[in-house]
């Protein structure tokens, strides 16, 4: 139980085809810690964290989320598939937030909250709909449990988005760049529901180009660049004093 | 009275309040009186050319014999539709499969029924007995069996079904398998994130999405369906077209009764195409966004809800 809460990647490799996108990623997070991945596109940042909720399976290396081997089992000699029951099983612990939102549109916003307990873990329909409008209180959305996507801005749809994976009660929550795809009015509101979810002791890994928040928040940080893992260290350490040149590079960039 | 003061000329409007005029092309007025000729043209044969026999049309419009095949018909539609739709959906499932056998036999039976006649198919099934004339039910390595004349079982109205519902099966599992492939990827990533399995990801999230790009084209299958159904009437079927047949057989009043089925057929399907425009239009309004209405909402309050 102690490792609950926990990443671990070791030597991680990850290749589309002929090309490799990641390789030889380490990277450990522990319970409670956040950690913010950063990087310019195309530096797999988005796929590192792809691999760690099970979308994308690796080639190689070791990659334990709450001390559990992902999608696999250890032999002496070799990683073994495990069945889609027991992959869904281990899916159900992660958090997962995307760029797009990607809500049910056929859904209304206290019924995308309630998929995961009541179609997943068949919870009963009547609680679940008391603990999303909790959830959905939580994050600010209080009175729009009736409303369909379709009807919410974009701020509001990753919030929803966001209750959504905190229904499953996830032992680790993963961000893949959660503001990218929002208008700049929308973008604090998500901001600061995500802060108040570090303040709660949730582990995070939250890809991201919001430097501002990435200061504030994290606790530790990582930057990524043609796949592998550039510089990495104490998030204010390395913002304000990268050692790397090519870090120092992207941020006089992007700040 | 304004003078302009550029051209010098007198104006008696305002050139703010000047009505702008467009022109009908010359083509708009020759292809009306084209039009008009060409329709008082088939009017006056309609009604001078007595070898339509319109009093015949009139006799057997609702003459008992052509109600009950145009009843025949409509059942035909209903039964073939509906086996079509689901054996369609099984096919769409196992088209989308990763496990290749699968995938190939959904492929092979597409193939197959979309590439050959269905008046071909038809006859082939009608004439199944030839082929195998003994059907064994059983349980294998057992002695528990039951043997089927195919002969008995394969009537023109069995053959019809299963010919027009296997044919219509593989069109709509390609309506099926397109409404699929509608749904997108970020959806699939969504529902695998929360755990889902195959089962509840096809019924709750995939199924309900790929419905507005289903159901019209669907409503179009009924619509071809309904009139699909006159090829079973080589069969001996006796719905709408060869209810028409029996009777100028007897009666050699061929023209006036093909007629009377095209009538009905035409009544029907102008019948069914406006549920079809009304679902097309709800399907497309949908599709579009509701209407972006953005609740003004509180802000997320930090440390709400701990």
């Amino acid at each position: 139980m102690s490792e609950l809460g926990t990443v671990h990647v070791r030597a991680l490799r990850k290749c589309f085809g002929e090309r490799t996108v990641l390789q030889c990623i380490d990277l450990d997070v522990a319970s409670g810690e956040i950690c913010c991945i950063i990087g310019p596109s195309g530096s797999g940042k988005s796929t590192l964290l792809r691999c760690i909720d099970g979308l994308e399976s690796i080639d190689s290396g070791v990659l334990r989320v709450n001390g559990e081997d992902l999608g696999y089992y250890e032999t002496p000699t070799a990683y073994h598939a495990l069945n889609p029951k027991q992959v869904a099983r281990q899916r159900t612990q992660m958090g997962v937030v995307f760029q797009q939102f990607n809500l049910f549109p056929n859904m209304t916003a206290a019924e995308n909250v309630m998929s995961g307990p009541v179609l997943v873990k068949g919870a009963s329909k009547k609680e679940s709909r008391v603990r999303a409008t909790e959830l959905l209180a939580s994050v600010g959305l209080r009175g729009l449990e009736g409303h369909y996507p379709s009807q919410l801005s974009g701020g509001q749809q990753q919030r929803v988005a966001i209750a959504r994976a905190l229904a499953m009660d996830p032992s680790v929550m993963l961000f893949d760049e959660p503001t990218s795809a929002l208008d700049p009015e929308w973008v604090g509101e998500v901001l600061a529901v995500m802060q108040d979810l570090a303040e709660r002791g949730m582990t995070m890994l939250i890809a991201t180009h919001e430097m501002g928040f990435a200061r504030e928040v994290a606790d530790t940080l990582i930057f990524m660049d043609g796949g592998v893992v550039v510089e990495r260290g104490d998030a204010r350490e390395v913002i304000t004093n990268p050692k790397e040149p090519r870090t120092k590079q992207f941020l006089r960039m992007v700040l | 009275m304004v003078r302009t003061v550029e051209t010098g000329r007198v104006d008696t409007v305002d050139a703010s309040q000047k009505p702008r005029i467009h022109r009908k092309r010359p083509l708009e007025y020759v292809s009306w009186a084209v039009f008009i000729l060409l329709a008082a043209g088939l009017a006056y044969s309609l009604t001078t050319n007595p070898n339509y026999q319109w009093g015949v049309v009139a006799q057997y419009f609702t003459s008992e014999s052509i109600l009950r095949g145009l009843g025949l018909t409509l059942v035909l539609t209903a039964v073939s539709m509906l086996l079509g739709t689901l054996i369609g959906l099984l096919v769409a499932v196992m088209r989308a499969s990763s496990i290749r056998p699968i995938m190939l036999a959904a492929s092979a039976y597409i193939t197959f029924f979309r590439g050959t006649p269905v008046l071909v198919q038809l006859i082939f099934w009608f004439n199944l007995a030839a082929l195998y004339p003994h059907l064994a039910i059983g349980i294998p390595f057992t002695n528990v069996s039951q043997t089927i004349d195919v002969n008995q079982i394969m009537s023109a109205t069995t053959a019809a079904i299963i010919g027009l519902s296997l044919n219509e099966a593989a069109y709509m599992a390609e309506i099926i398998r397109g409404g699929f492939t509608s749904v997108g990827k970020g959806q699939l990533e969504a529902a695998d994130s929360l755990g889902m399995s195959g089962m509840t990801k096809l019924r709750k999230i995939i199924i309900p999405q790929a419905m507005p790009a289903i159901i019209p084209a669907t409503g179009n299958q009924v619509i071809g369906m309904f009139k699909e159904t006159s090829l079973v009437s080589v069969l001996g079927v006796a719905e709408l077209l060869q209810s028409a047949q029996l009777i100028y057989a007897r009666t050699y009043q061929t023209i006036p009764l093909l007629i009377v089925a095209c009538l009905w057929y035409l009544a029907m399907t102008l019948l069914l195409s406006y549920p079809q425009s009304l679902i097309e239009k709800r399907y497309s309004r949908s599709t579009a966004a509701i209407g972006r209405t953005i609740m003004p909402t509180e802000p997320a309050q930090i440390g709400e809800g701990k």
